[in-house]
């Protein structure tokens, strides 16, 4: 008998001593910070599962440059030419039509036509410096209504009526490649996995027992400011003042701008939006937290109702934090001063 | 209190009473402060202060500038008396009683009805530990770790510092 | 014997009394020490500090240490700085010093990255609080 409890606990604590077969690496694509998590593969399949992520990462990138020549920057070309088409992939067709309705779901806030003003703002480059904007020069760029209806797909071809359209899909592609990750993920039976695109995360399974558990970054802190949990097929994305921005004269402008004003947006810090699974989870993650970034304060619920976001949080300053119903139980506080400045809201 | 009177042949320095009786809680002080040193605490920096129940006793019999004597007094004795003085101890407990006695001369004219021994026992007792809590994070141990320690010595300041209060609460109405 | 001893010492009219002042003193003092205890006690102190460089791990420090840690990356050297128990980034090539601006960090899980230069710094504690970082 006593033999017998004796081989067990060494069972068990060959079983407990066991490392957690967790791989992780981070790369630097799409100009920013790529985190993949692997659990319960071995190192070497992980390794090369995780490489090949990173490479398709890559091509999507240099494919949808936005300023830099690319697949992107030709169709751009095209369009200032008005009428001018140019042949296009299946599947950049594909964005460009997804994207369009879901800039119309949006009323036109979330707008990857207004590449001509992210770049007056200057943030067309890697790094970018404060500028004084050229007041005309936006007004005429806004005036001459870059939207994503103006651009036509024919016969695998592309032209716009408006020679102002010039599409920039920053807020759109990190989500889709979160989406094309998954589907590589499930093609080679990888059961148990993390994405994260700078900052614009996927998760795949669980962390062995446990679900993937993801930090939301609090907008003025380098501390996570909430966790909660991410479940199988679940994405989540936030849009912030404090990932690409300058500051002229005490003032802060990110990059997120406000098609209809043609200025950055200045009255939020950051809205985090949590998509349950489906098949463009990871792009809606991105695009989703725009309209509702840039929405005038009062309307958020509904612009998040609009876009079909249940879960949401919105961190207008340090003294109001607005988070959905749905979203106040599945969040877990890190900080205390944001804890005490949450109004939940109903979509 | 003392007063020298000079004449051609030595410099005598007459003591009153009162001195005599301020040197006693002096020496009284040290008594405490030496004992409290000699007893290990579980937590470094962690101590009763018992010393300081003359401290506020002088405070009341005898005026703040007597009590600042008395307290100086002590911690410059002990140290020499233990050894060590200008030691990293020495500078703590110097730091801990000048801010202790800072906190005392603000709080003293805080109106007597309302506010006892209790209230300066435990106002000197914070003063206390923030003089001490300055020199160890400037300068023993630069080591944000230090934050760890904060609120066990509030915690203590608080419980010693109105046991303090209420035991020099009993002897200033056990006199009169 | 014992009894009689603690039927004086409580039944004695000379135990000090606490004043109005004093039970304000009190009470304020003690939402102190407890607001003292949520606020130094809430976090999670790192002991160790991860630092990399493009897809590579530079290495595993212990923050332990007062040392100047000079990493190179695309865009030239940064230097970053742990003392005791902290850590940050003290200079970098970048144009905007985001990374610069965050400063000090010091709890497990805290995260600083220069993205120009390519360098990330990762605190880590006894256990992760989370297993990636939204933002």
């Amino acid at each position: 008998m006593r033999l017998f409890l004796i081989f067990i606990l060494g069972f068990c604590l060959v079983g407990c001593t066991k490392p957690e077969p967790l791989y992780n690496t981070q790369s630097y694509v799409f100009g920013t910070l790529v985190d993949i998590t692997i659990f319960g593969e071995p190192e070497a399949r992980a390794q090369e599962i995780s490489n090949q992520i990173i490479h398709e990462f890559q091509s999507l990138h240099n494919r949808l440059h936005a300023w830099r020549p690319s697949e992107l920057m030709t169709i751009n070309h095209a369009f200032r030419q008005s009428s001018v088409a140019v042949a296009i992939q299946p599947d950049v067709a594909a964005m460009i039509a997804d994207a369009t309705k879901l800039s119309i779901q949006s009323k036109g806030t979330f707008n990857p036509a207004i590449g001509g003003l992210i770049e007056a703002w200057g943030f067309h480059h890697d790094e970018f410096k404060p500028i004084k904007v050229d007041e005309n020069k936006i007004s005429n760029l806004v005036k001459a209504n870059p939207q994503m209806t103006d651009i036509i797909i024919q016969n695998g071809k592309v032209f716009s009526n408006n020679p102002s359209v010039q599409l920039d899909l920053g807020g759109y592609a990190k989500g889709y490649a979160l989406d094309i990750a998954l589907v590589y993920l499930h093609k080679h039976g990888v059961k148990n996995a993390l994405i994260n695109i700078g900052g614009n995360i996927i998760a795949l399974g669980k962390h062995g027992e446990k679900p993937w558990r993801v930090g939301i970054q609090h907008p003025r802190k380098p501390n996570a400011i909430a966790t909660l949990d991410l479940e199988s097929g679940w994405a989540i994305g936030t849009s912030g003042d404090y990932q690409r921005y300058f500051e002229l004269n005490g003032k802060r402008y990110c990059h997120i701008i406000d098609p209809a004003t043609g200025y950055p947006v200045q009255n939020v810090q950051a809205v985090t939006v949590l998509i349950p699974p489906k098949n463009n989870a990871g792009t809606l993650s991105d695009v989703a937290s725009k309209p509702i970034f840039i929405a005038k304060p009062e309307t958020r619920a509904e612009v998040a109702k609009a876009m079909e976001v249940e879960n949401f949080l919105v961190v207008e300053s340090a003294n109001k934090i607005l988070v959905s119903t749905a979203m106040v139980k599945r969040i877990t506080w890190l900080d205390k001063d944001a804890a005490n400045h949450v109004v939940q809201i109903q979509p | 209190m003392t007063h020298s009177i000079i004449n051609n042949k030595s410099i005598h320095i007459s003591t009153t009473a009162e001195d005599h009786h301020i040197a006693k809680l002096t020496a009284f002080a040290i008594g405490l402060h030496i004992l409290e040193a000699v007893i290990p605490s579980p937590l470094p920096g962690v101590k009763p202060g018992i010393a300081n129940i003359v401290t506020l006793y002088v405070l009341y019999e005898y005026g703040f500038a007597t009590a600042a004597w008395v307290s100086l007094l002590r911690v410059f004795a002990s140290s020499l008396l233990l050894g060590q003085f200008l030691s990293p101890t020495f500078i703590l407990s110097l730091s801990g009683a000048l801010m202790s006695l800072g906190t005392l001369y603000l709080a003293q004219h805080l109106p007597k009805k309302y506010f006892s021994a209790i209230t300066l026992s435990i106002f000197a007792a914070f003063g206390h530990i923030t003089g001490q809590l300055i020199i160890v994070r400037l300068w023993l141990i630069p080591h944000t770790g230090v934050s760890y320690l904060v609120p066990v010595f509030a915690l203590s300041a608080l419980i010693f510092g109105l046991i303090n209060g209420l035991i020099v609460s009993k002897l200033l109405t056990s006199n009169h | 014997m014992l009894q009689i001893m603690l039927f004086k010492f409580s039944h004695n009219h000379n135990f000090p009394k606490l004043l109005v002042g004093d039970w304000l003193i009190v009470i304020t003092s003690f939402v102190l020490v407890i607001f003292m205890f949520q606020q130094f006690w809430s976090f999670e102190h790192a002991s160790k500090l991860k630092i990399r460089q493009g897809n590579q791990i530079i290495g595993i420090f212990d923050l332990n240490q007062m040392r100047e840690l000079h990493i190179n990356g695309p865009m030239g050297e940064s230097i970053i700085v742990i003392n005791h128990g902290m850590v940050r980034f003290k200079q970098s090539p970048c144009h905007n010093q985001y990374c610069v601006h965050q400063g000090w960090l010091s709890h497990a899980g805290q995260v600083a990255i220069c993205l120009p230069n390519q360098i990330s710094l990762q605190l880590m504690g006894g256990k992760n609080i989370y297993d990636s970082l939204n933002y």
